[in-house]
């Protein structure tokens, strides 16, 4: 692996990834590229891999075998370079609960080698809408705020691709709508966002392509353009009520077009 | 390497506001070493036996039982909500995770160590002061080594179920060389011997704290990998 980036129109490249805990295949042969810009919404059932594709493209796992560029960087050699131009919203929040939400944010700003972390941080606080809670302890937060502050976590750096695991579990209608409105405008500024989710109307509303995760492959990966919600939304919820990977779910993408 | 150091100094930083407002670590560490010392006291009869002979071992005992607490405590810290991940995506080298929680743990024990050592004078009926010089830098050389390794460990066990079991079960045996050197420099500095007798002993702790630093940093990045 060169040191430097590789030259290359996408920014996420992924080539037969697999990821094989014993028999168990969570990420089974996934290819696919997105360039600058570009928003994948993968949606898929509970138990379909999705959680371990992002931890494999953020550099947390390592891949069975298959790979990964991102940002330029091949993943898995954990590359400092490739970490700085990545932001992750995952399940758990990664925050120290008996710190101050400004705290958390000084120690990452910190710790990303930002020249003014305070300011970093203070900045990302208003961008959320917590700056007014920024000196009471993170353990006190609700869900949602808790949510929120992990968005500030992940901009903090202004990375210029986004891993978000489910990021509107927990969150009520307000909060929803605020990460919406955060994602639209991290989209106008062409930052590429991977993102699973398990709601259609917003996965499928915010995207440019949508993929659909089944037993660790992409039974399905499209333009959004060319996907009907209605037929989407079928075939997402007979894949999460099936939850098994059958070839013949690829032979239904022409009800899929529009 | 300027952002090596700041990184590292934001770890210790971030342990220190945690440790500041929580005082968990401390008074969990200094309270288990003072009951150590005082069980001691209760159960050896300082009236028959030369507390210059017993006291080191019971000092380095109540050291090293409260440290582990320290070292448990350490990178649970970093497990709750998954902090650790929070700290695996940044633009760092592993061993930036590693030397900052050594160098926290290290502070936060020799801080307990100093806190104890004047009880521990005042219930032994030993004189400290005419040995300090030679005594802290022995008592410096054997909580590095003790933290160097331990941190390792920590870091290790805390992927484990058991984890409060296991970290005692693996860090005691690797540091019986440290451990046997630190307590016989002990003896030997309260029994008066100037430095320049126990250089083989300084020579052997300071070669050990040395290897456990070195394997750290080898392995460290694969047992912070999932």
């Amino acid at each position: 692996m060169a040191d430097n980036p590789q030259p290359s129109d996408s920014v996420i490249k992924v080539h037969q990834l697999r990821k094989e805990f014993g028999v168990l295949k969570a990420v089974d042969g996934i290819s696919f590229e997105l360039k600058r810009g570009e928003f994948l919404s993968v949606f898929g059932p509970n138990g379909a891999g999705k959680t371990t594709l992002i931890k494999i493209l953020a550099g947390l796992t390592r891949a069975s075998s298959g790979t990964a560029i991102v940002a330029g960087y091949e993943v898995g050699e954990g590359r400092a370079e490739m970490r700085s131009e990545i932001g992750v919203i995952s399940h758990s929040t990664a925050l120290y609960g008996d710190l101050t939400p400004l705290e958390n944010l000084i120690f990452l700003g910190k710790m990303y080698g930002l020249e003014n972390p305070k300011d970093s941080a203070l900045a990302v606080l208003e961008d959320v809408g917590l700056a007014p809670r920024r000196h009471d302890r993170v353990r006190t937060f609700s869900r949602g705020m808790l949510q929120r502050l992990s968005i500030a976590r992940a901009i903090l750096h202004d990375p210029s691709i986004l891993f978000l695991d489910e990021p509107f579990t927990g969150l009520d209608i307000h909060a929803s709508n605020v990460l919406k409105e955060h994602l639209q405008t991290l989209h106008n500024k062409k930052r590429t966002i991977l993102m699973t989710t398990h709601d259609v109307s917003c996965g499928l509303e915010m995207c440019d392509k949508v993929a659909l995760q089944v037993m660790g492959r992409f039974a399905f990966f499209e333009d959004v353009k060319t996907v009907e919600k209605e037929n989407f939304e079928a075939l997402y919820f007979d894949a999460v009520r099936n939850n098994q990977f059958t070839m013949g779910i690829r032979q239904h993408d022409t009800r899929l077009k529009t | 390497m300027n952002l090596f150091m700041s990184q590292v100094g934001a770890i210790v930083w971030k342990d220190f506001v945690t440790e500041l407002k929580t005082r968990e670590l401390f008074s969990a560490m200094f309270i288990f070493a003072l009951l150590v010392i005082l069980i001691f006291i209760f159960s050896v009869n300082l009236s028959v036996v030369d507390a210059n002979e017993v006291g080191p071992g019971i000092l380095w005992v109540a050291f090293l039982f409260s440290g582990t607490i320290g070292l448990n405590r350490s990178f649970m810290l970093e497990k709750e909500n998954d902090c650790i991940m929070g700290l695996m995506l940044v633009p760092a080298d592993r061993t930036v995770i590693y030397f900052g929680k050594l160098i926290s743990n290290f502070i936060f024990l020799s801080i307990m160590e100093l806190f104890i050592l004047p009880l521990f004078m005042i219930f032994f009926n030993v004189d400290l002061l005419a040995h300090l010089f030679p005594l802290l830098l022995i008592i410096v050389l054997g909580t590095l080594g003790f933290c160097a390794l331990g941190t390792l460990l920590s870091s290790l066990a805390s992927n484990l179920k058991s984890r409060e079991i296991m970290l005692p079960i693996l860090l005691y045996p690797l540091l019986v060389p440290i451990v046997i050197a630190v307590v016989r420099m002990t003896g030997l500095v309260l029994n008066g011997e100037p430095l320049s007798e126990m250089m083989n002993w300084i020579g052997l702790t300071a070669c050990f704290d040395i290897i456990y630093i070195g394997v750290s940093i080898m392995t460290i990045d694969h047992i912070l990998e999932e």
